[in-house]
């Protein structure tokens, strides 16, 4: 497992940071939006009616852009929490933690693939 | 009276009567312009002459006189005393085994050091057709331009101090962590517009002890005396290490005697 | 000290000629401001990951019809999924300006014979495209443009 760690490293690593530079642009504005703005009422319900969302999310980019928003931060989540755990003096049991992490991460970036392609 | 004076709770352990480290304090009058490793100094000279301390230069070039002060990795040769309150704690630098007092256990370090081959390295004569490295002249030296020399002098800067290392989070929890010295030391000779062993560095950049571990808490940074900025360095050769990995997807090396990368999954 | 580190930091792989003691962490490791800081960047990754999921489960939902679309916008008004998003938006915030700090340095000096800009460009780069995303994107989510 140990070997196996060290071979994806690259990819994961990848992925990590793509989730902190692209994930945290898309989430901003999405947090704000979707998050905040919406449901405080401060804006139009028509907005998020799921005429206009379906529309928009069902071309190429808005298919990208959800995926992005879905699959990056889900691996810059899991590979932070890796780290948080080797803080807490937790070396040892990594290889346990990394793997369970890493499985969720790609359980969830496969659904979320999944949630765009379905549109 | 009226000499200002200061207590040193310096930690004290004598591998063949301690089973654990213990403390022991020293008042002793200071000087205003004392750095910290002159009181330790005086302290040898004057009051306890059976306290082990490294120290060389006292010129921040040695690297020798690394220590925790009051919890922090520093220089004890370039650090003010008199930023330090009248209770001032030294402690050999965190994450090293003790060997006795303020002294550490290295060889760990040196294993990593060497592990990075931080030497310039080229690639057999055979090989140089396709090599696009400067050859050697006719003096027996390779010719550098200023901007080439630029590229990694600030990471050729290092005195090996291992402030970082007692620093590093990573350090402490994950023992085979190549660590910030070491890594930044090879990624130095890997942006030697001289060097031929990116390849190398590469692979041992992601084998046990990875630069990935890194979690880019950039502590090292923040207590390197000489600005070297080891994070830089580590997450600069994080980007290498992956350039190269994809690289060696795509261009299966063709160097005999090494393994070929395999790929990711 | 604050503590022991892996018992087997910095050890050599052949011990030495006596007994050493075992290595400790630094005093500073809880205490210290930039410690705090780090940790809860790396804290940060239990609200990314459940930014992700709740982001699955609303693109999910636009899959499944109208019905269920309504119910789950509806649902994110629900006070624990404000304070949620409140936490995720400091997150977020936290993230963006620590990493985009520490990225221009991380780039290396030249990939191949190409130089990347100087890090002060790089800086203010992450930033106009941070503030240039996020405004087009809460605009198109919000209504206000297409």
């Amino acid at each position: 497992m140990k070997h196996f760690l060290l071979r994806i490293e690259p990819v994961i690593w990848l992925l990590f940071g793509q989730g902190l530079l692209i994930g945290t642009m898309l989430l901003t504005g999405w947090i704000l939006v979707v998050g905040l703005a919406a449901p405080l009422g401060l804006v139009d319900a028509a907005a998020l009616s799921f005429d206009r969302a379906h529309a928009l999310a069902s071309n190429i980019v808005g298919r990208l852009v959800l995926a992005a928003l879905i699959v990056l931060p889900l691996w810059k989540g899991a590979h932070h929490m890796r780290h948080l755990s080797i803080d807490f003096r937790g070396a040892d049991r990594d290889v346990v933690v990394a793997p369970v992490l890493y499985a969720v991460a790609t359980i969830g970036s496969l659904l979320g693939i999944l949630a765009v392609v379905r549109l | 009276m009226g000499e200002p004076t200061k207590t040193f709770v310096i930690t004290r352990f004598d591998p063949d009567k301690d089973e654990v480290p213990k403390t022991q304090e020293y008042e002793i009058p200071v000087e205003a312009d004392w750095k910290v490793l002159d009181a330790i100094n005086f302290i040898k000279d004057e009051v306890d002459p059976s306290i082990s301390h490294r120290w060389s230069c006292r010129m921040a070039v040695c690297g020798s006189c690394g220590m925790m002060v009051d919890g922090e990795p520093k220089l004890t040769c370039k650090t003010a005393l008199s930023d330090y309150g009248d209770r001032v704690t030294v402690e050999p630098l965190a994450n090293f085994p003790i060997v006795r007092d303020l002294v550490t256990e290295l060889e760990g370090f040196m294993e990593k050091f060497q592990r990075v081959k931080p030497w310039v390295i080229r690639a057999k004569e055979d090989a140089g057709a396709a090599d696009s490295k400067p050859p050697m002249n006719d003096k027996g030296t390779f010719v550098q331009s200023p901007a080439e020399l630029a590229e990694f002098k600030q990471f050729s800067m290092c005195i090996n101090c291992m402030l970082c290392y007692a620093a590093c989070p990573v350090v402490a929890n994950e023992a085979e962590f190549l660590g910030p010295a070491a890594i930044a030391l090879g990624h130095r000779y890997n942006l030697d517009s001289r060097d031929q062993g990116q390849d190398e560095r590469n692979e041992i950049f992601r084998d046990e002890g990875t630069v990935f571990s890194c979690s880019f808490a950039n502590e090292c940074s923040e207590v390197c005396p000489k600005n070297v900025d080891p994070a830089a360095a580590v997450n600069q050769a994080k980007f290498g290490a992956v350039i190269d990995w994809a690289t060696s997807l795509v261009l299966p090396r063709a160097s005999a005697g090494r393994r070929g990368e395999q790929g990711g999954k | 000290m604050a503590g022991p580190a892996h018992p087997d930091a910095m050890a050599p792989s052949k011990p030495g000629k006596t007994r050493t003691a075992p290595p400790q962490m630094p005093a500073s490791w809880w205490s210290h401001p930039r410690i705090r800081t780090y940790l809860a960047f790396d804290a940060t990754g239990i609200v990314y990951l459940l930014l992700g999921l709740v982001a699955l489960r609303v693109v999910w939902a636009l899959g499944a019809g109208p019905e269920v679309w309504d119910a789950t916008i509806a649902s994110l008004s629900n006070p624990l999924y404000i304070l949620f998003h409140v936490i995720g938006l400091v997150s977020v915030l936290f993230v963006g300006v620590r990493f985009f700090g520490f990225f221009p340095k991380a780039q290396p000096p030249r990939i191949g014979p190409a130089k990347p800009p100087p890090q002060p460009v790089i800086l203010a780069g992450l930033y106009a495209a941070w503030l240039g995303v996020t405004l087009l994107f809460a605009a198109i989510l919000g209504g206000w443009i297409f």
